[in-house]
């Protein structure tokens, strides 16, 4: 049965808390039980407590699927980007390093792509992904466009991304600020750019009255 | 097509010369035989398609690039050897997936391999079996038309050789009757197995292997009741098997030796310079490995091109590239508390 | 008699914590449940649903019960992998007793046998030294029925007037000033009304971590377009993206409080109407915070004096709002004052009692609520009845059948019994559900009042730290192994269902508690045959008080997804939202919604003063303490479970670039905090995202990991809550890795 047309994945990182509770919840999905397929980091722990949580974005012409030597990664039919097929994957990890948003792993000992399907034994029945019915701030969420608009009022979302001169589409969505009117979210542009080190610094003062 | 055309040739002329000029040729097995030549044509064909991909073609010239480095030659040939071993003969990283998943491949490729080792030069008439000159019961073993091992119709060994391929169906079967378990019963295949990749293969060598096992059954214990019928019936699971080798699953089979070229590539990086991240400064990967997927991104139309910190975002290692999704969002956003 | 007759690694080695990992049919994706049981997390009082896999009586998996109306489906990882708590390899499956010559010191014994020397070693106890000399010690992560039963246990079976619990740790601060300013100690709303709320203001509570789904609602109020505003010395995942964040120096939120409450009345951000008809005190308040202009608060607070302002201008101009504080406010020596203070902002504002306007403390444990309403409170009894009160004790003393003058007077507080161990008084100790050892500051102390014990009882699932000084180890229940009733943070009653039976020879803890009585010759009271019978009898013991839980059923509490107390007749529904302009209550008697005879809520003067220990030349630096998402309290559960331990393996002293470079301490390195009780050599974190002049150092852990042997003990005069937040440290570079990292696991 293939994944609702009407159901999506939203991603609003700036909600993350950093809790893992998807990265545990992730190894509990039968397709890939006892290997969490989600990523969670601190974009620099020293800094921020920042921290971002990465699914497969599921591109509609997946790099990781072209770059692959063996045909291993297929797309089907209803926008999901599936985990290499276990008879073709060569564990060449081309995927691994050409995805745009870093998102597949190799499984070394199983000399094996693997990455987030969506928990497709759970979405193809018509259930959440797992980690999107878990997550507790719900940066990562699974629903219709409609119940988004309800929920987030002053969100909307994007799917296409740029990283330089190419723009990437992708089933996933990410939440962007409503008045923004961004069509296309620049990744890259974020590599331009000095994070505020020192976050707290403006807003104490030190030291006993 | 060209190649196809080149290895469906070779192949007939190796069939003429093994098989003296089609005089050993068994006539019987003459529909198995152009089906060969046809399977050979579409896997040749395919792999040249194959070969064309760019991150494919890429593969193949560097996996034989490093492989034949004459420093590391030596090297790659004694890991070449430990590699067949444990990747190919033992099926180590399947067995690490699963044991049942290991156990199941195993004894499939294992009867497999045993059949067509078995079938292949019989069916081409590379084999044959003549009886001993004088000797009753005794018979010598023809390979392209020399004779070699001589062995008695009543030994161990020749029981074993006859009924090779029944020893080759029982482990199929077993094989097939694992993979089966699962198929039906876990809730990962439930969900991602399709009829024609997976269900279709199972069936075709679970048919052959059965159906060679009755021919047995007919003429050992039946005084060959049915016995034409069932080496039609035979014949045509392993044709359709034969004839659809180069569209589905069974393709892998010409496909998994690239493993030990990505291996060996994978070796090659290792010792060679690394590629660091132009955001953290990290080392993330082998420059190799970086350059050459930029090669084959460029070559298939992608534009990961930057202006800043790097000429291209190849060069940003996966770790940066998930948390600048998160900082790109949240700059959207306009950062986090208020500065007041 | 307690003394530890082994070394802590010969009794970890046999009793743990040992992790447990996903195997076998945990793993076997062809597997199906037998049955799944919708029930709850007990990791936490958000108490968020969760459906349980069961296959052949063990817990195999779970599911997210998305129906359930509090967390649909939502869970954190400790809800994610609390499944893994069942099936353990250090589950206690028989009874242990104290054997000097086994293996970690105790012998494994029939359950009858345990039983019997435990009611001998209790009564032996009693008849030599008096009924008091035997202590109750329970817990706030027990069901309403058995917390019910372990106060009528103390009160009635053992006639002792020491019963306590460790809400104790936890939510007393927050119920003394509740029951002050609104004579009522519950969440006043249900977590609904966060996403109507135009400000959403959380002081001292690291949503994040310590109630994790909570911030989705955080959320969707923003999504609204609430302003966010966050009080805590260090930024946690809710401060970073909060509007408004405010680094408060520990110990000072009084302060704050009383500063935004200044600066809502120089500006007239005051709701007259609402504070003359339904307050009273808000003069005497006022003249009081005259004091504290935004220049003092400045320097009180550590907070940038334009960053005060603006928080009061959000909240004072606030159409609707909700204050939400936990521990960091309420584990404090004037914790009873931090809440007053923060109530007092509330009030002035007048939104309360209507949807979008709330205000709560979100309780830590699993039944924090419910456990500090139904009598294992050293002062109360059921219904969250004062036990002072002749009314309150003559309607308690019916139900249970004795008289009013046998049910012994108030006793003391969780940490005053073991100083009554110090002083003799105390001497023999049953406990269930509690590490002290862990849990309790300053536990060097704790540790040697155990060893000091004549006599020690415990009931468990786990052999915890504190139950390794007992002389009778009674095998209890895992939540998922009984059934009954919680009360959630929101003042919602939940149930939980029983999914498996308890294992080997443990028994329900409310049958071990029964067991106890009969064995003790005092059975009459102690004769129920279900948790439902128990929970029939609080019903009634609870009707016509505050907490009244009289008008509930478990048929009803299943239909409504919980139902919320105050419910005092069948045909209630309960009561969702407190203070509703025209709602009744047994003690206005319609007067007002609040819960004295006038009806109106109190403005109650809070005063500042600073933590009972601070900074000083000698140890200079704060050292302030909390929790991490992947751990639990004291620990006992969440550190067998091996995928949350890898989360977050050993405790780290978090501390800023500028301290560390002043200490000379790179990220990574050990570090030695020392009090003047003790020190406690652990790596350090070296994060900007903490005051430079504090140090945060989480408390799950034992043994030398554990932060509470350096902890103060000074106490709140009201609520006797201890001083986790703020005590006096320094810190210095330690030589080397400590012994103890060698000799145990990270969990050890």
């Amino acid at each position: 049965m293939p994944v609702p047309a009407d159901r999506h994945f939203f991603i609003d990182p700036r909600r993350c808390i950093g809790c893992q509770s998807c990265v545990h919840a992730c190894s509990e999905c039968d397709t890939h039980k006892g290997h969490s397929m989600i990523h969670l980091e601190y974009v620099g722990r020293g800094d921020s407590p920042q921290t971002v949580p990465t699914i497969c974005m599921h591109c509609d012409s997946p790099t990781c699927a072209e770059v692959c030597p063996a045909d291993a990664i297929k797309r089907t039919e209803d926008g999901v980007v599936q985990s290499a097929r276990k008879a073709r994957c060569i564990a060449c990890s081309n995927c691994v390093l050409a995805c745009p948003f870093g998102v597949p792993k190799m499984n070394v000992g199983f000399e094996l792509m693997m990455k987030c399907d969506m928990c497709y034994d759970r979405t193809s029945v018509g259930l959440k992904p797992m980690c999107a019915t878990v997550c507790p701030s719900q940066a990562l969420c699974f629903g219709t466009e409609e119940e988004i608009r309800t929920l987030r009022p002053r969100s909307t979302f994007v799917h296409a991304f740029r990283f330089g001169q190419q723009t990437i589409s992708t089933k996933v969505r990410v939440m962007v600020p409503k008045e923004s009117e961004v069509l296309s979210l620049d990744v890259t542009a974020a590599l331009n750019e000095e994070e505020a080190k020192d976050p707290m610094a403006a807003m104490f003062t030190e030291g006993n009255p | 097509m060209g190649c196809g055309l080149l290895a469906t040739g070779i192949l007939g002329g190796l069939i003429l010369v093994g098989s003296r000029r089609l005089s050993h040729l068994d006539a019987a097995l003459v529909a198995y035989t152009f089906a060969t030549l046809f399977a050979t044509f579409g896997i040749a064909y395919r792999y040249a398609m194959w070969l064309q991909r760019p991150p494919t073609a890429m593969l193949w010239r560097r996996g034989w690039q490093v492989f034949l480095r004459p420093r590391a030659l030596l090297r790659n040939l004694a890991l070449l050897g430990h590699r067949l071993l444990v990747v190919f003969a033992l099926n180590r990283f399947i067995w690490r997936r699963h044991v049942a998943r290991g156990a199941a491949h195993w004894l499939i490729m294992a009867g497999t391999v045993l059949a067509v080792l078995i079938t292949f030069p019989l069916v081409f008439g590379w084999i044959h079996f003549e009886a001993a000159a004088g000797e009753h019961g005794r018979y010598v073993t023809y390979v392209f038309g020399f004779p070699t091992l001589a062995f008695h119709v009543d030994s161990l060994l020749a029981g074993l050789v006859f009924h090779g391929l029944s020893w080759a169906s029982l482990l199929v079967i077993a094989g097939v009757m694992l993979a089966m378990r699962r198929r039906m019963r876990d809730r990962d295949a439930a969900a991602l197995q399709r009829f024609g990749e997976d269900f279709l293969p199972l069936m075709l060598l679970f048919s052959i292997s059965v159906t060679g096992l009755m021919l047995v059954v007919s003429y050992e214990w039946m005084r060959g009741y049915a016995y034409e019928f069932l080496s039609i019936l035979h014949a045509v699971t392993v044709i359709t098997a034969l004839l659809w080798l180069p569209f589905g699953k069974f393709f892998h089979i010409f496909q998994r030796p690239a493993q030990l070229g990505a291996a060996f590539y994978k070796d090659a990086g290792e010792r060679g310079e690394q590629a660091r991240c132009a955001r953290c400064g990290e080392p993330y990967a082998s420059l190799m490995h970086v350059e050459d997927l930029i090669e084959v991104e460029r070559k298939l139309g992608y534009r990961y091109e930057l202006a800043q910190r790097a000429d291209h975002y190849q060069r940003v290692c996966p770790r940066c590239r998930r948390s600048l999704l998160a900082l790109a969002q949240g700059r959207c956003f306009g950062g986090g508390a208020e500065e007041v | 008699m307690a003394h530890l007759p082994r070394s802590d690694l010969e009794i970890i080695g046999r009793f743990g914590p040992h992790l447990a990992f996903p195997e076998g049919d945990r793993l076997d994706r062809g597997v199906e449940p037998d049955r799944v049981v919708k029930t709850h997390c007990c990791f936490c009082g958000q108490q968020c649903g969760i459906q349980l896999k069961v296959k052949d009586n063990r817990i195999i998996g779970f599911e997210p019960w998305e129906e359930f109306p509090f967390n649909h489906g939502l869970l954190c990882p400790k809800g994610v992998r609390r499944y893994l708590q069942g099936s353990h390899p250090d589950r206690l499956l028989r009874a242990l007793v104290r054997d000097e010559r086994a293996e970690g010191g105790f012998r494994p014994a029939c359950y009858e046998e345990a039983i019997r020397l435990a009611a001998d070693g209790i009564a032996r106890v009693q008849r030599e030294h008096g009924p008091d000399a035997v202590a109750v010690l329970t817990g706030a992560s027990l069901t309403n029925e058995k917390a019910y039963l372990m106060g009528k246990f103390a009160r009635v079976c053992l006639k002792t007037s020491n019963i306590d619990y460790n809400g104790r740790l936890c939510m007393v601060s927050a119920a003394a000033g509740n029951k002050k300013a609104f004579g009522i100690d519950r969440a006043a709303n249900p977590w609904s009304d966060i996403p109507d709320a135009g400000v959403v203001w959380i002081s001292g509570a690291n949503v994040a971590e310590c109630a994790p789904i909570t911030t989705d609602y955080v959320w969707q109020a923003r999504e609204r377009g609430a302003k966010v505003v966050v009080v805590d010395p260090r930024m946690t995942p809710i401060a970073r993206t909060a509007d408004l964040f405010l680094p408060v120096r520990p110990g000072r939120d009084i302060a704050l409080f009383n500063g935004i409450l200044h600066l809502m009345i120089e500006n007239g951000w005051i709701d007259r109407k609402f504070v003359e008809t339904h307050t009273t005190g808000f003069d005497e308040v006022a003249a009081h915070v005259k004091e504290w202009p935004p220049r003092r608060t400045a320097e009180a607070t550590g907070i940038a004096e334009r960053a005060i302002r603006q928080a009061a201008e959000w909240w004072g101009t606030a159409e609707t709002s909700f204050l939400l504080h936990s521990r960091g406010i309420e584990h404090s020596s004037h914790g009873v004052q931090n809440v007053l203070g923060a109530i007092n902002i509330v009030l002035a504002s007048g939104r309360i009692g209507r949807p979008g306007c709330g205000y709560a403390t979100i309780t830590g444990q699993a039944n924090g609520q419910g456990g500090r309403e139904h009598g294992q409170k050293c002062d109360q009894l059921p219904g969250a009845r004062d036990l002072s009160d002749p009314a309150a004790r003559e309607h308690v003393a019916k139900v249970w059948g004795i008289a009013p003058g046998d049910i012994p007077g108030p006793g003391v507080d969780a940490y005053e019994i073991f100083r009554r161990v110090d002083q003799g008084g105390v001497r023999g100790l049953v406990s269930i559900c509690f590490n002290p050892v862990v849990s309790l500051p300053d536990s060097s102390f704790v540790r040697r009042m155990l060893e000091k014990l004549d006599f020690y009882v415990v009931i468990d699932f786990f052999l915890n730290e504190t139950a390794r000084h007992a002389d009778v180890v009674l095998p209890g229940s895992l939540q998922e192994e009984d059934e009954g009733t919680i009360t959630q943070v929101e003042g919602r009653v939940i149930r939980i269902r029983r999914a498996v039976d308890p294992p080997g020879e443990a028994r329900e803890d409310w049958r071990v508690i029964q067991d106890l009585a009969k064995a003790l010759g005092r059975e009459k009271g102690f004769t129920f045959a279900s948790p439902r019978e128990i929970f029939d009898e609080l019903r009634r013991a609870s009707a016509g008080g505050i907490a009244d839980y009289s008008g509930m059923t478990w048929e009803k509490i299943e239909e409504q997804h919980g139902v919320f107390w105050p419910c005092p007749r069948e045909e209630h529904a309960g009561t969702p939202r407190l203070f509703e302009p025209d709602s009744w209550n047994p003690i206005a008697k319609g007067k007002g919604p609040f819960y004295f005879p006038d009806g109106k809520a109190r403005f109650v003067v809070a005063r500042y003063a600073p933590p009972a220990e601070d900074p000083d030349a000698d140890y200079p630096i704060f050292l302030t303490s909390g929790r991490v998402v992947s751990q639990y309290l004291s620990g006992t559960q969440t550190r067998r479970i091996g995928p949350l331990v890898e989360q977050y393996p050993e405790p780290r002293i978090e501390m800023h670039p500028r301290l560390a470079e002043r200490l000379g301490i790179g990220d990574g390195d050990w570090a030695t905090v020392e009090t003047r009780r003790g020190t406690c050599t652990l790596k350090a974190q070296v994060v900007r995202t903490i005051r430079p002049d504090t140090i945060f150092i989480p408390y799950h852990w034992a043994g030398p990991r554990s932060v509470n042997r350096i902890t103060n003990s000074a106490q709140d005069p009201i609520s006797k809550i201890p001083e986790y937040k703020a005590c006096a440290a320094r810190v210095r570079k330690a030589e080397g890795p400590p012994p103890y990292a060698s000799e145990r696991e990270a969990q050890q």
